[in-house]
């Protein structure tokens, strides 16, 4: 399937990537726009403004994909919590990381372009979900 | 990429502005409070009824994209518009204002900073972690840094529990 987002791909986004590939659609592929009219009619949009998988009643848009797909894996929504404060910093959830993630990802968009920022950002958000996965058959942070 | 023009955080000179022209029901009023408390948090200059700007970047844009789309699903009606000011005197004021709204801010910290600067080890860590807090949340609104900025980043600095008690005068302070 096609997948289209907003050019200039943060943290949500390239979270979103990473959470469609691996969980929804092995065989997705991406298409950056500038403007939502120039969405190919067979992609489905996501993150963007007026679409379904945005934002919606303060969710991201990542937290607004688990909520579409019904993935209740607490590990993905303990990474939604990471996610939606590296993007909207409203203080939801405590999570520290997030402004890490968010110092990250915005370097990375500095020197990478948008596929290249997807490809370096999915092995970190598999790192991530290992992490949490671990920490939370644990009950504590893994070492 | 989409990026516009960046003007370097506290510069002024005919920089773009991002606007959000807004408007939304009197009832019911959650979502009013909701968009209000958001606006306060992103530091938006209020240029008139319904009608906030912040100076455009990657981050700025998409901050008030989205919340043109809360606007919108709590039934209101919001446009989102990319704007140069008319005069530079013009930017000026606006910066000036957001630059005063910031520095009452950071004298806010400073203020709570020295009080707890006397009180005992629990409370100076306590209110370090606090008003470390207070000034990351202070620095992300912050688009024109006013001289307050270092004054309050000295006195939260200094309550960390290996900082010298008897502290030097603070460079800048005063000023």
């Amino acid at each position: 399937m096609r997948w289209a987002t907003r050019a200039g791909v943060h943290i949500d986004r390239a979270a979103c990537a990473w959470l469609l590939r691996r969980f929804i659609d092995p065989d997705a592929t991406f298409v950056f726009v500038d403007d939502p009219a120039e969405v190919p009619a067979e992609a489905t949009p996501f993150d963007m403004r007026g679409v379904e998988l945005g934002h919606h009643g303060g969710d991201c848009s990542f937290e607004t994909i688990l909520r579409r797909y019904q993935l209740d894996d607490p590990v993905l929504w303990k990474l939604a919590e990471l996610v939606h404060e590296a993007d909207l910093d409203d203080e939801r959830f405590d999570a520290p990381e997030a402004r890490g993630l968010d110092v990250i990802l915005r370097g990375l968009s500095m020197v990478c372009d948008d596929l290249r920022v997807l490809e370096v950002s999915g092995p970190l958000f598999n790192g991530l979900y290992e992490y949490y996965r671990r920490a939370l058959l644990l009950g504590r942070e893994p070492a | 990429m989409t990026e516009t023009t960046v003007m370097p955080r506290g510069s002024v000179g005919l920089g773009s502005w991002v606007l959000l022209a807004y408007r939304l029901p009197r009832e019911p009023s959650n979502p009013r409070v909701g968009v209000w408390r958001k606006l306060e948090r992103l530091g938006v200059a209020r240029l008139g009824d319904g009608l906030v700007a912040l100076p455009a970047d990657a981050r700025t844009r998409e901050q008030i994209d989205w919340l043109a789309e809360d606007v919108l699903e709590a039934g209101g009606v919001a446009m989102v518009w990319l704007a140069t000011p008319g005069s530079a005197t013009q930017e000026r004021v606006i910066a000036e204002t957001m630059r005063a709204a910031r520095a009452a801010e950071y004298r806010a910290v400073t203020e709570q900073a020295r009080h707890a600067a006397i009180g005992g080890d629990m409370e100076r860590t306590r209110a370090l972690r606090r008003l470390r807090g207070e000034l990351r949340r202070i620095a992300r609104r912050d688009f024109f840094p006013p001289a307050e900025r270092e004054v309050a980043r000295a006195a939260v600095d200094a309550l960390a529990a290996d900082a010298p008690v008897d502290l030097p005068a603070v460079v800048g302070e005063g000023s």
